[in-house]
């Protein structure tokens, strides 16, 4: 640990505090606490929705991914980046112009059904959870290799697991989404700045992207696994010839002909179902600002996935060369490769820029995971305060109560995950998921993928569908993903397992299958026309552009 | 329901469902060219990249980026075009929260 370190870890906890306190909502209303008094410009919520969905998973996860497994690696950050098409062609505008506050709100209201949101309330949950443990986990994994000592008489991983979660769920609490969304936004372009200070290090130093691909595809790819106590390399199998072994440029390291294309239908379907991204778009002003934005998020994520591609390969090619002479190196490698993957964005930061540069990753470490935790605790937030509490609890409930039951939940929610990820050790759980991270974030995507994106598009873009045919279609979805899940450790069949651990090409079209069923033997809403315009019209949009247009001639008024 | 928001919402689902086709098509070929065209794994395309790293490692972004500013411009211009002469605001949509 240096006093760099420490410093920059306080001044990264201190202006969180800071900016939460300083962007926190003028008035006491749910429309301001969850979302940001619809007012958030197109750029802004891009850099927003970007700080949200790149969490550990990318900026670590990604990484390691492509560090274990090469080009079957780089099938994540595709995955991750392919999401926001759906989402731009189905879901963005139609969502926005309907307004409310949240996913299960929007089903409610659509559907016209209590018994739907409930539904929606507990797969929302499930999903929050689901990728909230693995972002504990991140912030656990980089203090440890960070700072390398406990506080409070707590373990090193234990340290970074509470003091993360205890910073972001202040910011949650006092700044609510208008914090949250600037925190996020500014969060985002650090991140960037770290893969971009980075990726300029290496690429100065003399590293030739292509020539490192070529010389890490002449050799079988090896990666070490813990064998009777002692950690050893092992040759990774070729899953799609088993003759030969698998090299790092070659598709065959990770994934079997069926396993690309599931986690690719995972990770697509899934993005649309996730609620604290989907709840951003709330806050946009009008559709076709939602939609911009959506464009926005995709060159952003592409430029971003390029990166981290690049800095998996790098690691991959450096950090081995880079052993001898570094002792600290070789207590986390074993013969040159690293034993937990996601360290390797770090280590090619402490390599390149000594101390300095390890702490300036590792903040973007913590911020990817803190930024990632504060828009699902405010999701997790609205589900509870707004769906639950204002809507069945207490229908009565002032703004106030309304607000102060939403912060309840963010502290409960956030103890919860904290402890979940405490129970995890994930060196110990590498052998079984090559990065862990990336691994349990795509178990929240198949869950989104396979109960909610299916219903959700349903609802939005066919008029048949009904609240029967909704809740049945999500607990089907549900159920499929999670017996699937719960059943693949026990299938020995390599290309049975591929489908069991990313569900979603077999459970999204039975949810599918199940609604459409379902729908036609039930009655849609009796004031479907109405919905429908509100879905699809554009009154809502002109409105707003007319009242911006108003404010900006005032303004320039008041000014003259 | 207003005749020009049925007429939009076809289009704008027309256009929807035709641009998530080609995205369809084109995510899926990759790994069925990695099945069935042996250049496509082992070949050499940019400084010795093979076809399949470069489109994973930045192709599919270049190919993502355009197709959604190309079916999100269309989008608008349809909306913009058909819409706003007829519609009426429904009454919710004023106190929506």
């Amino acid at each position: 640990m240096t006093s760099a370190s420490v410093l920059a870890l306080a001044a990264l906890l201190l202006a969180v505090t800071v900016l939460a306190f300083l962007l926190r909502p003028g008035r006491t209303s749910t429309l301001e606490f969850y979302l940001a008094g619809r007012r958030v410009g197109v750029a802004t919520n891009a850099c927003a929705i970007c700080g949200d969905y790149f969490s550990a998973a990318s900026f670590l996860g990604v990484a390691a991914a492509v560090y274990v497994s090469g080009l079957d690696g780089v099938w994540y950050a595709t995955g991750f980046a392919a999401g926001f098409v759906p989402v731009l062609l189905f879901v963005a505008a139609p969502l926005r112009r309907f307004g409310e506050f949240s996913i299960p709100d929007f089903l409610g209201r659509r559907l016209d059904s209590d018994r739907v949101r409930l539904i929606a309330v507990t797969v929302v949950q499930l999903i929050i959870l689901s990728y909230l443990v693995p972002q504990a986990v991140g912030s656990g994994i980089t203090w440890e290799l960070l700072v390398g000592a406990g506080m409070f008489g707590l373990s090193p991983y234990a340290t970074g697991v509470v003091l993360s979660t205890v910073a972001i769920t202040t910011l949650v609490v006092l700044g609510g989404m208008r914090g949250t969304t600037w925190t996020q936004a500014v969060q985002f372009l650090l991140l960037l700045a770290a893969f971009v200070w980075l990726a300029v290090a290496v690429l100065t130093s003399g590293f030739s992207y292509p020539q490192a691909v070529s010389e890490l595809s002449s050799e079988p790819l090896a990666n070490p696994v813990l064998s009777g106590g002692e950690w050893r390399l092992a040759t990774e199998p070729n899953h799609l010839d088993p003759s030969t072994p698998a090299t790092f440029g070659e598709p065959g390291g990770r994934y079997g002909p069926l396993g690309q294309l599931t986690l690719m239908v995972t990770l697509v379907m899934g993005t649309a179902g996730l609620p604290h991204i989907m709840n951003r778009y709330f806050t946009s002003p009008t559709g076709t600002t939602a939609r911009m934005t959506t464009i926005w998020v995709l060159g952003l994520a592409g430029v971003f996935y390029t990166l981290a591609v690049l800095l998996g390969t790098a690691a991959r090619a450096l950090i081995a060369e880079a052993v001898p002479g570094r002792p600290w190196l070789a207590e986390l490698t074993v013969d040159g490769v690293l034993r937990v993957p996601e360290h390797a964005p770090l280590v090619l930061g402490r390599i390149y820029g000594g101390d300095a540069g390890l702490t300036f990753i590792a903040i973007g470490a913590l911020i990817a995971v803190m930024s990632t935790i504060a828009g699902l605790l405010l999701a997790s937030a609205a589900s509870w305060g707004h769906d639950v509490y204002e809507r069945h609890i207490n229908p009565a409930a002032s703004q106030r109560q309304a607000v102060w039951a939403g912060r309840g939940a963010v502290i409960v929610v956030a103890v919860f995950s904290a402890v979940l990820a405490l129970g995890l050790r994930p060196d110990s759980l590498t052998a079984l998921f090559p990065s862990i991270v990336a691994t349990m974030v795509t178990w929240a995507f198949a869950l989104a993928g396979s109960a909610l994106a299916p219903v959700f598009i349903l609802a939005i873009w066919w008029r048949g569908t009904t609240s029967r045919g909704a809740g049945a279609g999500m607990i089907t979805g549900a159920v499929v993903a999670i017996g699937m899940f719960a059943s693949a450790p026990w299938v020995a069949d390599p290309g049975a397992s591929e489908v069991l651990l990313a569900p979603t090409i077999v459970a999204a079209p039975l949810a599918v299958a199940v609604t459409v069923l379902v729908s036609r033997r039930t009655e849609p809403p009796e004031d479907l026309d109405r919905l429908w315009l509100r879905l699809h019209g554009t009154a809502g949009d002109r409105r707003a552009a007319r009242l911006a247009r108003l404010t900006i001639a005032g303004v320039g008024e008041g000014k003259r | 329901m207003p005749a020009d928001v049925d007429a939009s919402f076809r289009t704008v689902r027309r256009v929807a469902v035709g641009h998530f086709v080609v995205f369809l098509c084109v995510v899926a070929a990759v790994p069925v060219l990695t099945l069935t065209v042996d250049w496509w794994s082992a070949g050499s395309l940019i400084g010795g990249l093979s076809p399949s790293f470069v489109m994973a490692a930045f192709g599919l972004y270049v190919f993502f980026f355009a197709l959604a500013a190309a079916a999100a411009t269309l989008s608008n211009g349809v909306e913009e075009r058909m819409l706003g002469t007829q519609e009426r605001e429904p009454a919710e949509e004023r106190d929506e929260p």
